[in-house]
């Protein structure tokens, strides 16, 4: 970890060309790297990651780490590979999955699902969007549609030794991409996630994470499914997953979502932001499948905690107090659109990217199958859209959010009638102003749009002080 | 009462055997005849079943987990009271235990939300009675596919779910000319007394047109123009693959006399199941190749609704799997015209 004091700076963001000073800084006051560290540049330069160009990062060193991590996750898969370890590529489930992968030896998961950020990040320029197109997916569907070209010209994540899919109460574009992507030759193991319901009067429940329940015959069927997945990761691993084995890894990835709640608690809660929103929308993203390293995020997590709570002794903010606070639904297909809310005024105060059930930690005083489908079952999008509302409404209390945004994923199937519901539980118990917009991967071209329907949120929700 | 379902694999035997009424709406009067206003990216057809909820106060109405057009539908009329309104969990795995176990939960699950609603246990005499009736009838339906007009047996398809009776047109004749008896003996209404004359077009397939399979999802009674509309550019529909169209009639395994056993049940209604949101989807392929082959099919109408990403995706794989050209069209509802066009220029290539 970097913590001298003459490696630090007052907190704010930088640009690309900025960081190249800042880099040659760092690196100067004895800059301690990881493997896989650099200068953010190299990967504009050397793998076309344009979007860094228009992006704006905080200047912490435990910032840099973060980026750098999430930048390199491809040569890390590459390089498992390379070393004879199995690649599994899980789909869909969001959190679940990597848990059981990461508790054997010689398994590396991801979610090739994360590649619906390339075309973001390489402005375009990879060509995935167009190739999807090609495949007859076209842009009626998510951008998660770019995971299909990448899986077909192999030029970013090996191709993994088996592919996990969740499937059942999942969007229908990732549904129908995946079974695209079987039918191009890439065998995929299917599991069903039943959509979740409440108990019906008679039937026993079951607690499960984030204040939910569910009847026992969902939980029951879950873990059927997983242990059917475990008997899978077991075959690849050459071990069974058995119950120690997958105790001891819901407690490593416990590990990672401890760290995580309480960067997002310091960062959330505290009077001006001390990290911005991109930065905590990427640390959020690692609880997933630890982009590809368990240890190396917890080293990330606690560096970028070290550095909120640092911030917040010292009274440093990278945004100040005065922005309007705002809880933030659906992730971004560009991710510039977090700085730009931050530019306009606004800080992100709590957040629900979809995947808040990778956030909740994993029981661990239960059977850990038993836990670990309990814990998929809570995902936000398994179960009625109206659960999560009230989710995101004791969520928007505890971060004291002001205005709430609901990100339209474009051609996301589910987008179409959640952000209406979510919007209207919304207004109807906190009162706030809330807006619906759609933020394509690219969204240079709708700045001005953007721009003043979040100006607008962000001034009724000042107007409203 | 009546109960409408959204989906033709929730059994309706399962609800007539409860002493309730299954209704599919495909030919429900009320049910997807108006244009409607949609933000962008709702499936017409899920709003036009979100509607039939709000609208039908003294009825029930099944929706179906497959899509999430349908499940978040659900969402929006879920909570309002009182709740005559059912989510159906319709596993979309087929291949394991799992599968079979989830939907004999939510048979178990229905028949309590119609004993809910003034319906009663079934017997297993009832059922078997019910099952021999819909599987009758089916039959008849399956035996009709190879000599029916397309509209007309559309219809019937659509009949049959929506009350378990058969109307079918003599051979040779697009509409029938006496009424039919339906299960139980009683006699049904003349189709021409109730619905609308095909299109004013009785041409009987004839030599000539184009056999043409029509896949893909719903087709309720205000698309069914869309079938005149082959006829007249040439074509001819010798396979309906649509949602509710002869994918959806499948035969029932007799149900042992002896135990009412909802696994069994179960089992035998699940692996009838062909459709799109299956994973994997092989079946539905296994089921079309079938057909395609039998029939002699030359090319292939998808039909979806804006909004549908389940079968879209599927022109390529479709053209793939069959070698054979697959025109997309999709319900607008704002211009229906635009079709005819396309479909003009489709059977112009095949000719």
């Amino acid at each position: 970890m970097n913590a001298p004091a003459d490696m630090t700076a007052p907190p704010r963001k930088l640009t690309l060309d900025e960081w190249d000073a800042r880099y040659a800084q760092l690196a100067r006051a004895g800059l301690c790297e990881p493997d896989y560290g650099g200068p953010l540049r190299r990967h504009v330069l050397l793998e076309g990651d344009l979007r860094l160009r228009q992006l704006r990062f905080d200047n912490s060193a435990a910032a840099l780490r973060l980026w750098k991590f999430l930048l390199t996750e491809n040569q890390r898969l590459h390089a498992a590979r390379a070393r004879g370890e199995k690649i599994i590529g899980a789909m869909k489930d969001l959190g679940t999955v990597p848990v059981m992968a990461y508790s054997l030896p010689g398994l590396r998961a991801f979610y090739p699902d994360g590649a619906w950020w390339t075309p973001c990040l390489m402005e375009c320029s990879d060509g995935l969007l167009q190739q999807a197109e090609q495949l007859g997916i076209d842009a009626s569907f998510c951008p998660v549609r770019a995971m299909l070209a990448a899986f077909q010209n192999g030029e970013h994540f090996p191709r993994p030794d088996a592919l996990i899919c969740s499937t059942g109460a999942v969007c229908d574009d990732f549904s129908a991409i995946a079974q695209r992507l079987e039918k191009m030759g890439f065998p995929i193991i299917w599991w069903e996630m039943p959509r979740r319901r409440p108990p019906d009067p008679g039937e026993t429940a079951c607690a499960l994470p984030g204040d939910l329940s569910a009847p026992e015959v969902q939980v029951d069927c879950v873990r059927e499914e997983l242990e059917r997945i475990g008997q899978v990761l077991s075959g690849l691993a050459g071990q069974p997953l058995d119950t120690d084995t997958l105790a001891r890894g819901i407690h490593q990835a416990n590990q990672v979502r401890r760290l995580l709640a309480a960067l997002r608690r310091s960062v959330y809660t505290s009077p001006g932001a001390p990290l911005p929103a991109l930065e905590l929308l990427v640390a959020e993203m690692l609880a997933l499948h630890f982009c590809s390293d368990r240890e190396e995020t917890v080293g990330v997590l606690t560096d970028l905690l070290a550095e909120a709570e640092g911030r917040l002794r010292q009274g440093q903010f990278v945004v100040a107090p005065d922005a309007v606070r705002v809880f933030w639904v659906n992730p971004v297909a560009d991710l510039r659109a977090m700085n730009l809310l931050e530019d306009w005024g606004g800080r992100v105060c709590g957040s629900d990217y979809m995947f808040t059930h990778a956030l909740d930690l994993i029981p661990e005083d239960l059977p850990p199958l038993e836990a670990l489908a309990r814990t998929a079952l809570a995902d936000p999008m398994v179960g009625s859209t109206l659960e999560r509302a009230r989710r995101i409404v004791a969520d928007c209390r505890a971060g004291r959010a002001e205005a709430v945004v609901v990100s339209r994923i474009p051609g996301a199937s589910h987008c179409a009638r959640e952000g209406a519901i979510i919007r209207d539980v919304v207004r109807a118990e906190l009162g706030i102003p809330t807006i619906e917009l759609e933020v394509p991967p690219i969204s240079d071209a709708m700045l001005p749009t953007l721009a003043s329907r979040l100006q607008a949120l962000l001034e009724t929700a000042k107007a409203r002080r | 009462m009546e109960v409408f379902c959204t989906s033709p694999w929730v059994p309706p035997e399962w609800i007539k055997a409860h002493g309730l009424e299954p209704r599919g709406v495909w030919l429900a009067r009320d049910f997807a005849c108006e244009p409607l206003p949609l933000s962008a990216g709702v499936c017409a057809f899920a709003n036009a079943a979100v509607r039939l909820a709000e609208r039908q106060g003294q009825s029930a109405v099944i929706f179906t987990t497959h899509c999430d057009q349908l499940r978040r539908g659900f969402d929006t009329v879920a909570e309002a009271p009182p709740s005559r309104i059912f989510l159906f969990n319709l596993p979309v795995t087929w291949q394991t235990p799992v599968a079979e176990r989830i939907f004999r939960d939510e048979l178990r699950r229905l028949g309590q939300f119609l004993i809910g609603l003034g319906g009663h246990a079934p017997t297993t005499g009832e059922l078997v009675e019910i099952m021999a009736q819909y599987s009758e009838a089916r039959r008849r339906l399956l035996a009709a596919a190879s000599w029916c007009p397309a509209r007309a047996y559309a219809e019937a398809v659509a009949r049959f779910h929506l009350d378990g009776s058969v109307h079918l047109p003599e051979r040779g004749c697009p509409q029938p000319q006496r009424p039919r008896s339906v299960p139980g003996g009683e006699v049904c209404e003349r189709l021409a007394d109730t619905e609308p004359a095909a299109a004013g077009d009785s041409r009987a397939p004839g030599a000539g047109s184009v056999p043409l399979a029509l896949v893909g999802g719903p087709l309720p009674q205000s698309q069914m123009p869309l079938l005149d509309a082959i006829e007249k550019a040439g074509g001819r529909v010798v396979l309906n693959a649509t949602e509710a169209g002869e994918r959806s009639l499948w035969h029932a395994s007799p149900l042992d006399q002896g135990q009412l056993d909802l696994a069994l049940l179960a089992r035998g209604w699940l692996a009838n199941c062909v459709d799109v949101f299956q994973r994997p989807n092989t079946r539905l392929y296994d089921w079309l190749r079938e057909r395609l082959t039998a029939r002699s099919v030359r090319g292939i109408v998808l039909w979806h609704y804006v909004g549908c990403d389940l079968w879209r995706a599927e022109a390529q794989p479709l053209r793939t799997a069959f070698g054979l050209p697959v025109l997309l069209l999709d319900a607008d509802e704002t211009a229906p015209q635009r079709n005819a066009g396309r479909l003009e220029a489709f059977l112009e290539s095949l000719r």
